[in-house]
């Protein structure tokens, strides 16, 4: 759960985003500047968080006021070389953190830190990753949380889509542009398994909602409903208007499933509404038709 | 043989309302209690518990019934209880310092021969180490109920008797007491009587979270639990009296604090318990079950909503808010305007920027989007669904515990939701 230093909504002085080139840092920094709050953007061509010299770049750069956007990541994480990579990017961001303290952390981590069991994921459910990306933000929690002394607050988000999403894995972002090339969609077995889709706006707008409130503690990020992977073709499909097959493949995984209770997310932020998952595919796939024209 | 004179220190809600039944039974009480104004209240008929037939037996039985707050005065008595509530925090863990300073203050005044009975209470160990001989030391199980207390101290089902040595016959007097009630007299050793008191309440709550769990499942199925429900209770196993009923999570604060005592000695003792964080979690996630309807029902169909709520109390027939799921809703629903009502609890208990309070429950549900029933009140199962609608500006009634008549809701173009049965529908 999340508390509020700032009950009523306050814009920070200004914002620094560690990983600002990315799918989500990028999102932050459109949504941050949409509502007027200064942002300074950090990619890796202002400082490469692999550099044994990271930690002072980056404190040079910050102020006492700022609100720090960690969302740089080596995702996903598949190995054990990635995962000390990325432990490393995140000592360098705490030893930045500990030369120059600053008012406010958001960390930006994963729903993968949950055991894959845990349904229906809540904030309180027993983090047990099955995965090294898992492990990877699991780990890093624990270290901002146990070596940083700035007011934290960490995001696991469910998986996210978006037009910019620069990946191409298995999922709405894969399903949409095989349907807007008019390729058919394969699909794991059946496709049965349910998932909790999130646009990637809302991941946005929840993190200016908790910077802007100054808060503290964690928040899952998902929309409370899940929808099956051949439930999302079938809309991927209805939304480009092409004739695109969805077919099945021999299942070589069990079915599972994910389900998230956002009760918390109703509390920290009430009047906070997600996007329905039509209507983020949709706006996806306009993005991505005037990108493309 | 005489009839026992029995006191009772600590005169909350435990210590009154067994002082009144004790009384009832045609023994001779004096109540004692520290806080003079409180004594001198109850004195003048102001009792400040709320029990459905308490005033009248007080009053009834005012002539054996004595209260004071001289610790002295105990000296009269045969038995004395131990009868203060004890206080818990919000995780359920127990303040003893209460009780263990009240203890202080009797066993100075106790007679040579008088019996000392804790019946508040306690976690297992507590009694054996009081510094008092143990042939007149005794721990005995209450089994309160807020809303039913008199009823359950009238007619009790049996007495759990803590005891040094429970082959050794309990005290004449202390016998006497007991039997007038007329019931099974259980003595155990006082560790078994502490657990046997907590046990009761594992069980009450294993029951609740299975219909809690199973109301959940109903919900999204297709199936209705309430009809679920007098299947199971007509079977000898489970039980007509069972906590079947679904609910807004555990609440009022004595079965949360018995959950933690268990959690905290098995973390001791390294017992198994992982059930019991498994009931906290369920607890937990149905207290949220009316915030979420909310939000998936009437927030996306009104974007500023008026909310009447009916019920504040944590339960029906009480003035207690303890870890009440009404109270929890409101501090959620800052945002938009309510207006509430219940018969007992003032309107200055919900803490909301934007309250109203009402003198009743239809003036509550005058322009309201969605009334949402909070505490099932016996009062509000006679409100008509229709009259309801008549007031309301909007169509959502939210019943979590059935208080309506869900075909008269829907003959009344409402939208109706409760628990254990999906959609609207039920």
């Amino acid at each position: 759960m999340l508390t509020h230093k700032n009950q009523n909504p306050q814009k920070p002085a200004r914002v620094v985003i560690i990983g600002a080139g990315g799918f989500v840092g990028g999102a932050i920094a459109a949504q941050l500047a949409k509502e007027q709050v200064p942002v300074l953007g950090i990619t890796r061509k202002e400082v490469d968080l692999l550099q044994p010299d990271a930690g002072k770049t980056l404190a040079a750069k910050l102020r006492d006021d700022d609100c720090v956007v960690f969302v740089s990541a080596l995702a996903p994480a598949r190995n054990t070389a990635a995962l000390l990579k990325n432990l490393m990017m995140a000592e360098h961001v705490i030893a930045a953190l500990a030369e120059k303290p600053v008012a406010h952390l958001v960390y930006v981590s994963s729903d993968a830190v949950y055991e894959d069991a845990a349904n229906p994921v809540t904030e309180r459910s027993i983090c047990q990753p099955s995965s090294m990306h898992g492990m990877m933000h699991a780990a890093r929690e624990l270290a901002l949380r146990n070596e940083v002394k700035v007011p934290l607050a960490i995001l696991r988000p469910s998986l996210l889509y978006g037009e910019n999403d620069p990946h191409n894995g298995y999922g709405p972002n894969r399903f949409r542009r095989l349907a807007e090339k008019g390729e058919a969609i394969a699909l794991f077995g059946e496709g049965e398994e349910q998932r909790d889709h999130v646009y990637v706006d809302d991941v946005a707008r929840l993190a200016a909602l908790a910077i802007m409130h100054r808060s503290t503690g964690i928040l899952n990020v998902a929309t409370g409903s899940s929808i099956s992977f051949r439930g999302i073709a079938e809309l991927v499909v209805a939304l480009s208007g092409r004739p695109t097959e969805v077919r099945g493949t021999p299942r070589q995984n069990p079915i599972t499933h994910r389900h998230f209770d956002i009760s918390e997310c109703l509390k920290a932020f009430p009047q906070f509404r997600y996007t329905p998952l039509r209507e983020g595919l949709a706006r996806a796939a306009r993005t991505s038709a005037r990108t493309v024209s | 043989m005489t009839a026992a004179v029995v006191g009772f220190a600590g005169l909350t809600h435990l210590g009154l309302v067994s002082a009144i039944a004790t009384a009832s039974k045609g023994f001779r009480v004096i109540g004692y209690d520290t806080d003079s104004g409180r004594v001198a209240d109850i004195g003048a008929g102001r009792l400040p518990v709320v029990e459905p037939d308490l005033d009248n037996l007080a009053r009834d039985n005012a002539a054996r019934l004595s209260y004071t707050d001289r610790s002295g005065d105990l000296g009269a008595c045969d038995i004395v209880y131990i009868a203060s509530d004890v206080p818990t925090d919000d995780r359920g863990q127990s303040d003893l310092t209460g009780i263990s300073a009240l203890i202080g203050e009797v066993i100075p005044a106790l007679g040579p021969k008088a019996v000392l009975c804790i019946l508040c209470q306690v976690p297992p160990g507590f009694t054996r180490g009081l510094p008092l001989d143990s042939t007149r030391l005794y721990y005995q199980v209450e089994t309160l109920v807020f809303g039913r207390a008199v009823e359950r101290a009238m007619q009790p089902e049996r007495f759990i008797v803590g005891c040094a040595d429970p082959a050794r016959p309990l005290p004449g007097p202390y016998l006497g007491l007991l039997s007038a009630f007329g019931c099974p007299i259980l003595p155990m050793r006082y560790e078994s009587a502490e657990l046997a008191k907590i046990a009761i309440n594992c069980c009450l709550v294993a029951s609740v979270s299975v219909a809690n769990t199973l109301a959940d499942l109903s919900e999204r199925i297709g199936a209705d639990w309430h009809e679920i429900a007098p299947a199971l209770r007509l079977d000898r196993r489970i039980g007509a009296y069972g906590y079947l009923s679904p609910g807004l999570g555990i609440a009022g604060g004595n079965l949360e604090r018995d959950l933690a005592t268990v959690l905290h000695l098995s973390a001791t003792t390294g017992s198994e318990a992982s059930v019991i964080a498994a009931f906290l979690a369920n607890s937990a996630s149905r207290r949220d079950w009316v915030l979420r309807l909310i939000h998936s029902e009437v927030l996306p169909r009104k974007a500023n909503p008026t909310f009447a709520i009916l019920g504040l109390a944590y339960k029906e027939n009480t003035h207690s808010t303890k870890n009440s799921p009404s109270l929890a809703l409101i501090e959620n629903l800052h945002p938009w305007r309510i207006r509430v009502y219940d018969p007992v609890v003032p309107a200055s208990a919900a803490r909301h920027p934007m309250v109203t309070g009402a003198t009743n429950a239809v003036e509550a549900a005058e322009g309201s989007d969605a009334v949402l029933i909070m505490t099932p009140w016996p009062q509000f199962r006679s409100l008509a669904p229709a009259e309801l609608a008549a007031v309301m500006a909007g169509r959502v009634i939210v019943d979590p515990f059935r208080v309506l008549e869900p075909a008269a809701a829907r003959a009344a173009d409402l939208s109706y939701f409760t628990l254990g049965a999906s959609g609207s529908a039920a």
